[in-house]
């Protein structure tokens, strides 16, 4: 079935699941904790404390906050999205 | 005359540090400058043999250092080609034996002999890796696609980073490059990994059984016509020296019966 794999195949990018994606999301994520020299388990505590603060000001939706740890270039950048339904004040 | 020192580490052991060494230098001998390799792996001695040069080592790089001899008695100059000479490292002493200050004042003194002074270093981020970038403005970074190296890799670029005012530039050659287990998804791949590292290519080098050769016979493979790592360590020559050489074409991701017909048509340069 070799040869029909090969015939049906189109061009395409990476593939989400397959080892080269795995390593490379794997990489980035140990790097960007590397580099900052943060100790694991450290970025979700923060993450809880920041939602815990913001929650104090404002009704939130729920599970739709996020937290993504960005590398641009070589700086790593945290950014926070949280969904407000309407302030607590 | 003030040659460029240029020192080739890479954190992670066993990604071709030394193989790189030798074949970027005969390449770039090749092209008509004076180079030295320098040989900072004290105890750990490899650089003679994949040159071929074993068994006309006299004295060393720590006999230098020591004043047991004088720079030149040191040198060993490869027969094949006269502008291309080798300072071994001590087989019987350790990375101890040489400090900062030394190979600075070493490095300056070769450097006013050849245009090149390549600076081969020990893996690790310890002493031996301290001294070997001591005397050095350029560094290229070495590392295979494979996490474990592409880590250590990412940690030498920042310590080098951290010496900024002294390394003015570093680059990354990629080796060991499996292309097709790249387009099929199997290992990271050039823009992977670049992404990743954030930092300019030097050059890729395609894993060859060749190399394996080569080492065997003492002779580098860019030394000879016919190989694709020799090619890719040529072309890395070329771009030191300022050069803009286009990146081989190792992609076979487009390997579907669109791109043959394509291809078919339209024959593309490898």
């Amino acid at each position: 079935m070799q040869i029909l794999d090969w015939l049906f195949k189109v061009p395409t990018g990476a593939t989400p699941g397959t080892a080269a994606v795995t390593a490379k999301d794997r990489m980035r994520n140990m790097l960007t904790h590397d580099r900052l020299e943060l100790p694991a388990g450290k970025l979700e505590v923060l993450e809880e404390e920041l939602t815990a603060v913001v929650a104090r000001y404002f009704d939130l939706e729920p599970d739709t906050t996020r937290f993504d740890l960005k590398q641009i270039d070589r700086k790593a950048a945290l950014i926070a999205n949280f969904q407000l339904v309407r302030s607590k004040c | 005359m003030s040659g460029r020192v240029i020192v080739i580490t890479s954190g992670k052991g066993g990604v071709g540090k030394t193989t790189a060494s030798a074949n970027i230098g005969v390449a770039l001998a090749n092209t008509g400058a004076s180079v030295c390799l320098v040989d900072m792996d004290i105890g750990l001695r490899n650089l003679d043999i994949l040159m071929g040069l074993e068994n006309r080592v006299v004295y060393n790089l720590v006999d230098v250092v020591e004043e047991r001899c004088k720079l030149r008695q040191a040198l060993v100059k490869d027969k094949r080609m006269p502008n291309l000479s080798l300072l071994p490292a001590a087989q019987t002493r350790d990375k101890t034996a040489v400090n900062a200050e030394q190979m600075k004042k070493l490095c300056e003194e070769l450097k006013s002999m050849f245009d090149f002074v390549l600076v081969d270093s020990p893996a690790g981020i310890e002493s031996g890796f301290q001294n070997a970038i001591a005397g050095a403005e350029e560094a290229i970074v070495i590392t295979t696609p494979e996490m474990s190296a592409v880590r250590d890799a990412d940690r030498i670029i920042g310590l080098l980073e951290a010496q900024k005012d002294q390394i003015t530039q570093y680059r990354l050659v990629l080796n060991r490059l499996r292309p097709k287990m790249v387009a099929n998804s199997d290992m990271m791949g050039v823009e992977d990994v670049l992404e990743i590292l954030s930092v300019k290519l030097l050059g890729v080098v395609p894993e060859d059984e060749e190399i394996i050769i080569s080492t065997n016979k003492g002779e580098p493979v860019s030394g000879t016509d016919n190989t694709r790592s020799g090619l890719a360590f040529r072309n890395i020559a070329r771009r030191l020296r300022g050069e803009e050489v286009p990146f081989m074409d190792l992609d076979v991701k487009n390997d579907t019966w669109v791109t043959r017909i394509v291809n078919f048509f339209n024959p593309v340069r490898v």
